[in-house]
Protein backbone atom coordinates (compact mmCIF):
# COMPACT_ATOMS: atom_id res chain seq x y z
CA UNK A 1 0.00 0.00 0.00
CA UNK A 2 1.53 3.54 -0.86
CA UNK A 3 2.76 5.41 1.71
CA UNK A 4 2.09 8.97 1.18
CA UNK A 5 2.47 12.17 3.17
CA UNK A 6 1.80 16.10 2.11
CA UNK A 7 2.99 19.40 3.60
CA UNK A 8 6.19 18.40 5.71
CA UNK A 9 8.12 21.18 6.59
CA UNK A 10 10.16 22.04 9.48
CA UNK A 11 11.60 25.58 10.75
CA UNK A 12 15.07 25.86 13.07
CA UNK A 13 15.81 29.31 14.94
CA UNK A 14 13.31 31.00 12.64
CA UNK A 15 14.96 29.95 9.66
CA UNK A 16 12.90 27.47 7.25
CA UNK A 17 15.05 24.61 6.77
CA UNK A 18 12.54 22.25 5.15
CA UNK A 19 9.70 23.89 2.67
CA UNK A 20 6.41 22.02 2.24
CA UNK A 21 7.14 18.80 0.82
CA UNK A 22 4.89 16.03 -0.33
CA UNK A 23 5.69 11.86 -0.84
CA UNK A 24 4.44 9.38 -2.43
CA UNK A 25 6.36 5.97 -1.64
CA UNK A 26 4.89 3.08 -2.94
CA UNK A 27 5.26 -0.81 -1.76
CA UNK A 28 9.17 -2.25 -2.61
CA UNK A 29 10.11 1.35 -3.93
CA UNK A 30 13.95 2.07 -3.72
CA UNK A 31 14.21 6.15 -3.82
CA UNK A 32 17.43 7.67 -3.67
CA UNK A 33 17.36 11.06 -1.58
CA UNK A 34 20.72 12.53 -2.54
CA UNK A 35 22.16 16.61 -1.94
CA UNK A 36 25.29 18.22 -0.43
CA UNK A 37 25.46 18.55 3.33
CA UNK A 38 23.43 20.82 4.47
CA UNK A 39 20.40 20.95 1.84
CA UNK A 40 17.83 19.17 4.32
CA UNK A 41 18.34 15.45 3.30
CA UNK A 42 18.24 14.28 7.16
CA UNK A 43 15.57 17.08 8.40
CA UNK A 44 13.58 15.13 5.49
CA UNK A 45 13.74 11.85 6.56
CA UNK A 46 13.30 12.62 10.34
CA UNK A 47 9.87 14.73 8.98
CA UNK A 48 8.97 11.56 6.76
CA UNK A 49 9.59 9.05 9.29
CA UNK A 50 7.24 11.27 12.41
CA UNK A 51 4.41 11.36 10.34
CA UNK A 52 4.07 8.33 9.06
CA UNK A 53 4.49 7.02 12.48
CA UNK A 54 1.86 9.31 13.29
CA UNK A 55 -0.31 7.77 10.77
CA UNK A 56 0.07 4.35 12.34
CA UNK A 57 2.59 3.07 9.50
CA UNK A 58 5.68 0.97 9.86
CA UNK A 59 8.74 2.74 9.35
CA UNK A 60 12.58 1.76 10.99
CA UNK A 61 15.07 4.00 10.74
CA UNK A 62 19.23 3.08 10.15
CA UNK A 63 20.92 6.52 11.16
CA UNK A 64 24.85 7.08 9.87
CA UNK A 65 26.62 5.47 12.68
CA UNK A 66 25.66 2.63 14.98
CA UNK A 67 26.92 5.00 18.26
CA UNK A 68 23.58 7.16 17.69
CA UNK A 69 21.27 3.57 17.95
CA UNK A 70 23.12 1.30 20.43
CA UNK A 71 23.96 2.44 24.31
CA UNK A 72 27.04 1.35 24.67
CA UNK A 73 26.12 0.62 28.62
CA UNK A 74 23.71 -2.24 27.18
CA UNK A 75 24.12 -5.65 25.72
CA UNK A 76 23.41 -6.48 22.03
CA UNK A 77 20.45 -9.11 23.54
CA UNK A 78 18.93 -6.07 25.81
CA UNK A 79 18.83 -3.52 22.29
CA UNK A 80 16.82 -6.38 20.46
CA UNK A 81 14.57 -7.02 23.52
CA UNK A 82 13.71 -3.55 23.94
CA UNK A 83 13.13 -3.28 19.59
CA UNK A 84 10.59 -5.92 20.57
CA UNK A 85 9.09 -4.16 23.11
CA UNK A 86 8.87 -1.59 21.18
CA UNK A 87 7.67 -2.88 18.13
CA UNK A 88 5.09 -4.97 20.09
CA UNK A 89 6.64 -8.17 18.15
CA UNK A 90 6.06 -11.21 20.63
CA UNK A 91 9.44 -12.26 20.81
CA UNK A 92 10.77 -14.88 18.48
CA UNK A 93 13.90 -17.00 18.44
CA UNK A 94 13.63 -17.72 15.05
CA UNK A 95 13.06 -14.39 13.65
CA UNK A 96 15.98 -13.30 15.42
CA UNK A 97 17.96 -15.74 14.03
CA UNK A 98 17.06 -15.45 10.38
CA UNK A 99 17.61 -11.78 10.98
CA UNK A 100 20.87 -11.98 12.06
CA UNK A 101 21.69 -14.79 9.72
CA UNK A 102 20.25 -12.84 6.95
CA UNK A 103 22.92 -9.57 8.04
CA UNK A 104 25.71 -12.56 8.33
CA UNK A 105 26.15 -11.82 12.27
CA UNK A 106 24.43 -14.79 13.69
CA UNK A 107 28.18 -16.00 15.14
CA UNK A 108 28.29 -12.59 17.15
CA UNK A 109 28.07 -13.04 21.03
CA UNK A 110 24.49 -10.94 21.51
CA UNK A 111 25.57 -10.85 25.47
CA UNK A 112 28.76 -8.41 24.59
CA UNK A 113 27.93 -4.36 24.24
CA UNK A 114 28.09 -2.60 21.05
CA UNK A 115 31.58 -2.01 21.84
CA UNK A 116 32.47 -6.12 21.61
CA UNK A 117 31.55 -6.25 17.88
CA UNK A 118 32.96 -4.42 15.12
CA UNK A 119 31.49 -1.14 13.69
CA UNK A 120 30.09 -2.94 10.86
CA UNK A 121 28.60 -5.66 12.60
CA UNK A 122 27.39 -2.80 14.91
CA UNK A 123 25.99 -1.59 11.57
CA UNK A 124 24.06 -4.76 10.46
CA UNK A 125 22.81 -5.40 14.12
CA UNK A 126 21.21 -1.91 13.96
CA UNK A 127 19.85 -2.64 10.42
CA UNK A 128 18.21 -6.36 11.54
CA UNK A 129 16.38 -4.87 14.00
CA UNK A 130 14.80 -2.18 11.72
CA UNK A 131 13.79 -5.12 10.22
CA UNK A 132 12.49 -6.68 13.08
CA UNK A 133 8.46 -5.06 12.35
CA UNK A 134 8.59 -6.12 9.32
CA UNK A 135 8.13 -1.85 8.19
CA UNK A 136 6.55 -1.00 5.14
CA UNK A 137 9.37 1.30 4.67
CA UNK A 138 13.56 1.43 6.07
CA UNK A 139 15.03 4.90 5.69
CA UNK A 140 18.55 4.24 5.94
CA UNK A 141 20.45 7.71 6.77
CA UNK A 142 23.96 7.39 5.07
CA UNK A 143 23.89 4.10 6.11
CA UNK A 144 27.57 2.72 4.94
CA UNK A 145 29.98 6.03 5.65
CA UNK A 146 30.91 5.07 8.74
CA UNK A 147 32.23 1.66 7.02
CA UNK A 148 34.99 0.03 5.42
CA UNK A 149 34.09 0.03 1.71
CA UNK A 150 34.21 -3.89 1.62
CA UNK A 151 32.01 -4.22 4.02
CA UNK A 152 29.53 -1.33 3.17
CA UNK A 153 29.09 -3.05 0.16
CA UNK A 154 28.17 -6.57 1.38
CA UNK A 155 26.02 -5.01 3.80
CA UNK A 156 24.02 -3.15 1.10
CA UNK A 157 23.82 -6.54 -0.97
CA UNK A 158 22.59 -8.17 2.41
CA UNK A 159 19.65 -5.64 3.21
CA UNK A 160 18.79 -5.59 -0.96
CA UNK A 161 18.62 -9.11 -0.89
CA UNK A 162 17.14 -9.73 2.19
CA UNK A 163 14.32 -7.34 0.92
CA UNK A 164 13.84 -8.43 -2.34
CA UNK A 165 10.40 -9.76 -3.03
CA UNK A 166 9.12 -8.38 0.67
CA UNK A 167 7.18 -5.40 -0.41
CA UNK A 168 9.52 -3.08 2.30
CA UNK A 169 10.34 0.10 0.04
CA UNK A 170 13.89 1.58 0.97
CA UNK A 171 14.78 5.39 1.03
CA UNK A 172 18.70 5.98 0.98
CA UNK A 173 19.47 9.09 2.25
CA UNK A 174 23.18 10.02 0.45
CA UNK A 175 25.35 13.14 -0.55
CA UNK A 176 26.60 10.24 -3.00
CA UNK A 177 25.06 9.87 -5.86
CA UNK A 178 27.41 7.62 -7.34
CA UNK A 179 26.34 5.05 -4.54
CA UNK A 180 22.66 5.89 -4.85
CA UNK A 181 22.86 5.44 -8.77
CA UNK A 182 23.79 1.93 -8.42
CA UNK A 183 21.61 1.12 -5.65
CA UNK A 184 17.93 3.11 -6.49
CA UNK A 185 15.18 2.98 -9.39
CA UNK A 186 14.04 6.36 -8.50
CA UNK A 187 16.14 9.47 -7.53
CA UNK A 188 15.30 13.05 -5.69
CA UNK A 189 17.38 15.87 -5.14
CA UNK A 190 17.39 18.36 -2.65
CA UNK A 191 18.83 21.48 -2.24
CA UNK A 192 18.24 24.74 0.23
CA UNK A 193 15.45 22.40 2.05
CA UNK A 194 13.87 21.48 -1.05
CA UNK A 195 12.94 18.59 -3.40
CA UNK A 196 13.94 20.25 -6.65
CA UNK A 197 14.13 17.72 -8.88
CA UNK A 198 12.72 13.84 -9.17
CA UNK A 199 13.00 11.23 -12.02
CA UNK A 200 14.26 7.84 -12.70
CA UNK A 201 17.94 7.21 -11.66
CA UNK A 202 18.38 6.54 -15.40
CA UNK A 203 16.71 10.00 -16.35
CA UNK A 204 18.13 11.92 -13.70
CA UNK A 205 21.52 10.38 -14.70
CA UNK A 206 21.48 11.11 -18.34
CA UNK A 207 19.60 14.46 -18.31
CA UNK A 208 19.65 16.41 -14.98
CA UNK A 209 17.64 19.77 -15.08
CA UNK A 210 18.22 21.47 -12.26
CA UNK A 211 21.98 22.86 -11.23
CA UNK A 212 21.81 20.76 -7.96
CA UNK A 213 21.10 17.72 -10.26
CA UNK A 214 23.58 18.65 -12.76
CA UNK A 215 26.80 19.60 -10.24
CA UNK A 216 25.78 15.74 -8.18
CA UNK A 217 25.54 14.74 -12.15
CA UNK A 218 29.08 16.07 -12.50
CA UNK A 219 30.71 14.94 -9.32
CA UNK A 220 29.30 11.65 -8.71
CA UNK A 221 32.77 9.34 -9.18
CA UNK A 222 36.19 9.79 -8.98
CA UNK A 223 37.05 8.05 -12.48
CA UNK A 224 35.61 6.72 -15.60
CA UNK A 225 37.04 3.14 -16.13
CA UNK A 226 35.86 -0.53 -17.50
CA UNK A 227 34.00 -1.51 -14.54
CA UNK B 1 62.76 11.78 -0.54
CA UNK B 2 61.13 9.60 2.37
CA UNK B 3 62.28 6.15 2.95
CA UNK B 4 60.59 3.56 5.20
CA UNK B 5 62.64 0.61 5.17
CA UNK B 6 61.33 -2.81 6.49
CA UNK B 7 59.54 -0.91 8.79
CA UNK B 8 57.91 -3.02 11.78
CA UNK B 9 55.82 -1.70 14.56
CA UNK B 10 54.53 -3.88 18.18
CA UNK B 11 52.01 -2.57 20.23
CA UNK B 12 52.43 -4.81 23.31
CA UNK B 13 52.07 -8.15 22.02
CA UNK B 14 50.43 -7.41 18.32
CA UNK B 15 52.66 -6.24 15.46
CA UNK B 16 50.64 -3.66 13.87
CA UNK B 17 53.25 -2.93 11.04
CA UNK B 18 55.13 -5.69 9.49
CA UNK B 19 58.35 -5.25 7.26
CA UNK B 20 56.69 -2.22 5.34
CA UNK B 21 58.95 -0.72 2.65
CA UNK B 22 57.78 2.53 1.00
CA UNK B 23 59.38 5.50 -0.66
CA UNK B 24 58.17 8.63 -2.02
CA UNK B 25 59.52 11.64 -4.09
CA UNK B 26 58.75 15.37 -3.71
CA UNK B 27 55.95 16.29 -5.91
CA UNK B 28 54.71 12.86 -5.85
CA UNK B 29 51.66 11.18 -4.39
CA UNK B 30 51.31 7.61 -2.62
CA UNK B 31 47.89 6.44 -1.34
CA UNK B 32 47.91 3.67 1.11
CA UNK B 33 44.58 1.79 0.76
CA UNK B 34 43.35 -0.40 3.75
CA UNK B 35 40.49 -2.03 6.17
CA UNK B 36 39.85 0.11 9.45
CA UNK B 37 43.09 -2.22 11.44
CA UNK B 38 44.89 -2.72 8.91
CA UNK B 39 47.96 -0.64 9.99
CA UNK B 40 47.31 2.64 8.21
CA UNK B 41 46.93 5.56 10.94
CA UNK B 42 50.14 3.15 12.41
CA UNK B 43 51.87 4.04 9.62
CA UNK B 44 51.71 7.73 9.80
CA UNK B 45 52.46 8.19 13.34
CA UNK B 46 55.74 6.35 12.33
CA UNK B 47 56.71 7.98 9.71
CA UNK B 48 55.72 11.32 12.56
CA UNK B 49 58.08 9.65 14.68
CA UNK B 50 55.24 9.55 17.33
CA UNK B 51 55.81 5.77 17.31
CA UNK B 52 59.05 4.32 17.39
CA UNK B 53 59.39 1.35 15.46
CA UNK B 54 60.70 -2.47 16.81
CA UNK B 55 62.34 -2.36 13.14
CA UNK B 56 63.89 -0.19 10.54
CA UNK B 57 64.88 3.22 9.36
CA UNK B 58 61.99 5.60 8.54
CA UNK B 59 64.04 8.74 6.85
CA UNK B 60 63.58 11.96 4.80
CA UNK B 61 66.76 12.81 2.83
CA UNK B 62 68.92 10.74 4.95
CA UNK B 63 67.96 12.30 8.29
CA UNK B 64 65.30 11.76 10.85
CA UNK B 65 61.80 12.89 9.18
CA UNK B 66 61.03 15.18 11.69
CA UNK B 67 63.95 16.89 10.97
CA UNK B 68 62.14 18.31 7.69
CA UNK B 69 58.85 19.52 10.16
CA UNK B 70 56.01 17.15 8.28
CA UNK B 71 52.21 18.16 8.00
CA UNK B 72 49.83 16.58 8.91
CA UNK B 73 45.82 16.81 7.71
CA UNK B 74 43.84 15.40 10.11
CA UNK B 75 40.72 13.35 9.95
CA UNK B 76 38.11 15.58 11.34
CA UNK B 77 38.45 18.88 10.31
CA UNK B 78 36.62 20.77 13.21
CA UNK B 79 38.23 18.66 15.65
CA UNK B 80 41.71 19.48 14.69
CA UNK B 81 41.51 22.76 15.84
CA UNK B 82 41.08 24.41 19.38
CA UNK B 83 37.71 25.04 19.56
CA UNK B 84 38.62 28.28 21.94
CA UNK B 85 40.98 29.62 19.65
CA UNK B 86 40.18 31.65 16.38
CA UNK B 87 40.81 30.05 13.40
CA UNK B 88 43.73 32.51 12.28
CA UNK B 89 45.55 31.83 15.65
CA UNK B 90 45.34 27.95 15.07
CA UNK B 91 46.80 28.37 11.39
CA UNK B 92 49.69 30.46 11.74
CA UNK B 93 50.72 28.53 15.23
CA UNK B 94 53.33 26.97 12.95
CA UNK B 95 54.93 29.71 11.63
CA UNK B 96 54.05 31.52 15.14
CA UNK B 97 57.94 32.16 15.65
CA UNK B 98 58.86 33.18 12.29
CA UNK B 99 59.19 37.70 11.97
CA UNK B 100 57.76 39.19 10.18
CA UNK B 101 54.98 36.10 9.77
CA UNK B 102 54.27 34.61 6.13
CA UNK B 103 51.69 36.81 5.28
CA UNK B 104 52.11 37.01 1.53
CA UNK B 105 52.09 33.55 1.66
CA UNK B 106 49.26 32.98 3.66
CA UNK B 107 47.35 35.51 1.40
CA UNK B 108 48.12 33.48 -1.63
CA UNK B 109 47.40 29.69 -0.36
CA UNK B 110 44.07 31.27 0.81
CA UNK B 111 43.72 32.23 -2.87
CA UNK B 112 44.51 28.50 -4.00
CA UNK B 113 42.16 27.19 -0.94
CA UNK B 114 39.07 29.60 -2.02
CA UNK B 115 39.31 31.02 1.54
CA UNK B 116 38.16 34.53 2.63
CA UNK B 117 39.88 36.42 5.76
CA UNK B 118 36.49 36.56 7.47
CA UNK B 119 36.64 32.84 8.16
CA UNK B 120 40.21 33.74 9.84
CA UNK B 121 38.64 34.87 12.66
CA UNK B 122 35.72 32.71 13.28
CA UNK B 123 35.92 29.68 15.79
CA UNK B 124 35.93 25.99 14.38
CA UNK B 125 32.37 25.83 15.05
CA UNK B 126 31.96 29.08 13.14
CA UNK B 127 32.70 27.49 9.89
CA UNK B 128 31.34 24.67 7.63
CA UNK B 129 33.07 21.20 8.06
CA UNK B 130 34.28 21.97 3.71
CA UNK B 131 35.57 24.98 4.82
CA UNK B 132 37.01 23.07 8.04
CA UNK B 133 38.72 21.00 6.19
CA UNK B 134 40.36 23.82 3.66
CA UNK B 135 41.73 25.50 6.71
CA UNK B 136 43.20 22.20 7.85
CA UNK B 137 45.20 22.49 4.55
CA UNK B 138 46.22 25.91 5.32
CA UNK B 139 47.64 25.51 8.57
CA UNK B 140 49.06 22.11 7.07
CA UNK B 141 50.88 24.36 4.36
CA UNK B 142 51.37 27.63 6.05
CA UNK B 143 55.54 26.36 6.59
CA UNK B 144 55.78 25.25 3.22
CA UNK B 145 56.84 21.44 4.08
CA UNK B 146 58.08 19.49 2.21
CA UNK B 147 56.30 16.33 3.22
CA UNK B 148 52.47 16.13 4.19
CA UNK B 149 50.37 13.32 5.70
CA UNK B 150 46.88 12.92 5.37
CA UNK B 151 44.80 10.72 7.38
CA UNK B 152 41.19 9.94 5.83
CA UNK B 153 41.76 13.67 4.25
CA UNK B 154 38.13 13.77 2.66
CA UNK B 155 35.77 11.56 4.87
CA UNK B 156 34.07 13.97 6.81
CA UNK B 157 32.78 15.69 3.39
CA UNK B 158 30.09 15.46 0.94
CA UNK B 159 31.01 14.17 -2.43
CA UNK B 160 31.08 17.46 -3.86
CA UNK B 161 33.10 18.76 -1.40
CA UNK B 162 35.12 15.62 -1.63
CA UNK B 163 35.61 16.20 -5.30
CA UNK B 164 36.79 20.18 -5.07
CA UNK B 165 39.02 19.54 -2.02
CA UNK B 166 40.62 16.88 -3.66
CA UNK B 167 41.17 19.22 -6.78
CA UNK B 168 42.51 21.67 -4.58
CA UNK B 169 45.55 19.62 -2.94
CA UNK B 170 46.29 18.40 -6.29
CA UNK B 171 46.80 21.86 -7.74
CA UNK B 172 48.53 23.42 -4.43
CA UNK B 173 51.29 20.07 -4.49
CA UNK B 174 52.22 20.69 -8.28
CA UNK B 175 52.76 24.51 -7.11
CA UNK B 176 54.42 23.75 -4.20
CA UNK B 177 55.92 20.93 -4.58
CA UNK B 178 55.27 18.61 -1.16
CA UNK B 179 55.71 14.90 -0.95
CA UNK B 180 51.98 13.58 -0.28
CA UNK B 181 51.38 10.41 1.77
CA UNK B 182 46.96 10.15 1.75
CA UNK B 183 45.80 7.36 4.02
CA UNK B 184 42.84 6.68 2.49
CA UNK B 185 39.71 3.84 2.46
CA UNK B 186 38.26 5.43 -0.43
CA UNK B 187 39.93 3.90 -3.40
CA UNK B 188 38.10 5.92 -6.16
CA UNK B 189 40.04 9.40 -4.61
CA UNK B 190 43.10 7.31 -4.13
CA UNK B 191 43.19 6.13 -8.15
CA UNK B 192 42.37 9.65 -9.46
CA UNK B 193 45.36 11.45 -7.63
CA UNK B 194 47.74 9.13 -6.73
CA UNK B 195 51.31 8.35 -8.46
CA UNK B 196 50.91 4.39 -6.45
CA UNK B 197 48.92 2.64 -4.10
CA UNK B 198 50.09 0.87 -1.76
CA UNK B 199 47.22 -1.73 -0.16
CA UNK B 200 47.79 -2.38 3.29
CA UNK B 201 46.39 -5.25 5.21
CA UNK B 202 47.60 -6.55 8.84
CA UNK B 203 49.83 -4.58 9.19
CA UNK B 204 51.99 -5.96 5.89
CA UNK B 205 51.58 -4.14 2.25
CA UNK B 206 50.13 -6.95 0.31
CA UNK B 207 50.42 -4.44 -3.14
CA UNK B 208 52.16 -1.29 -4.30
CA UNK B 209 51.25 -0.78 -7.58
CA UNK B 210 50.11 2.29 -10.34
CA UNK B 211 46.16 2.90 -10.14
CA UNK B 212 45.58 1.90 -13.39
CA UNK B 213 47.04 -1.71 -13.06
CA UNK B 214 45.47 -1.93 -9.52
CA UNK B 215 41.68 -0.82 -10.88
CA UNK B 216 42.18 -3.26 -14.22
CA UNK B 217 43.93 -6.53 -12.32
CA UNK B 218 44.41 -6.36 -8.33
CA UNK B 219 47.03 -9.02 -7.81
CA UNK B 220 45.87 -10.23 -4.55
CA UNK B 221 41.93 -11.46 -3.60
CA UNK B 222 41.98 -8.26 -0.81
CA UNK B 223 42.91 -5.96 -3.72
CA UNK B 224 40.08 -7.28 -6.05
CA UNK B 225 37.41 -7.50 -2.93
CA UNK B 226 38.53 -3.62 -2.32
CA UNK B 227 38.73 -2.88 -6.29
CA UNK B 228 34.97 -4.44 -6.61
CA UNK B 229 33.46 -3.12 -3.39
CA UNK B 230 34.42 0.42 -5.18
CA UNK B 231 32.56 -0.11 -7.74
CA UNK B 232 29.51 -1.68 -6.48
CA UNK B 233 29.50 2.12 -4.19
CA UNK B 234 29.58 3.67 -7.13
CA UNK B 235 33.43 5.19 -6.66
CA UNK B 236 33.92 4.19 -10.36
CA UNK B 237 31.67 5.45 -13.43
CA UNK B 238 31.51 2.98 -16.17
CA UNK B 239 33.63 4.19 -19.01
CA UNK B 240 31.37 4.83 -22.32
Amino acid sequence: MTLSVSGLGAVRSGRTILHPTSLEIASGDRIGLVGASGSGKSTLGHALIDDLRAQGRGVAHVPQSPDEALDPLRSLEFHWNEAELALKAPPDADRRKRLLSALKIAGGDLGKRPWGWSRGMQQRFVIAMALIGSPELIVLDEPTSALDPVIAADTMDLLESHLNGTGTATLLITHDLGLAARRVSRLMVMDEGRVVEAASTQDLLECPRTGAAKSLCAHRSWLAVPC
Amino acid sequence: MLRVESVSVRRGRTMTLEDVSLSLEPGRTLAVVGESGAGKSTLIAAVLGFLRPWRGEISWAGAPVRDCAPSLVMQEPRAAFNPTLTLRRSVMEPVAARRPPPLDRMERLCRGLELTHDLLDRRPLEVSIGQAQRLGLLRALIAAPPLVLFDEPLSALDAFTQKRTARLIADLQAEEGFAALIVTHDLGYACAYADDIAVLRSGRIEELTRPKDFIASPRTAYGRKLRDAAVALGAFERAA
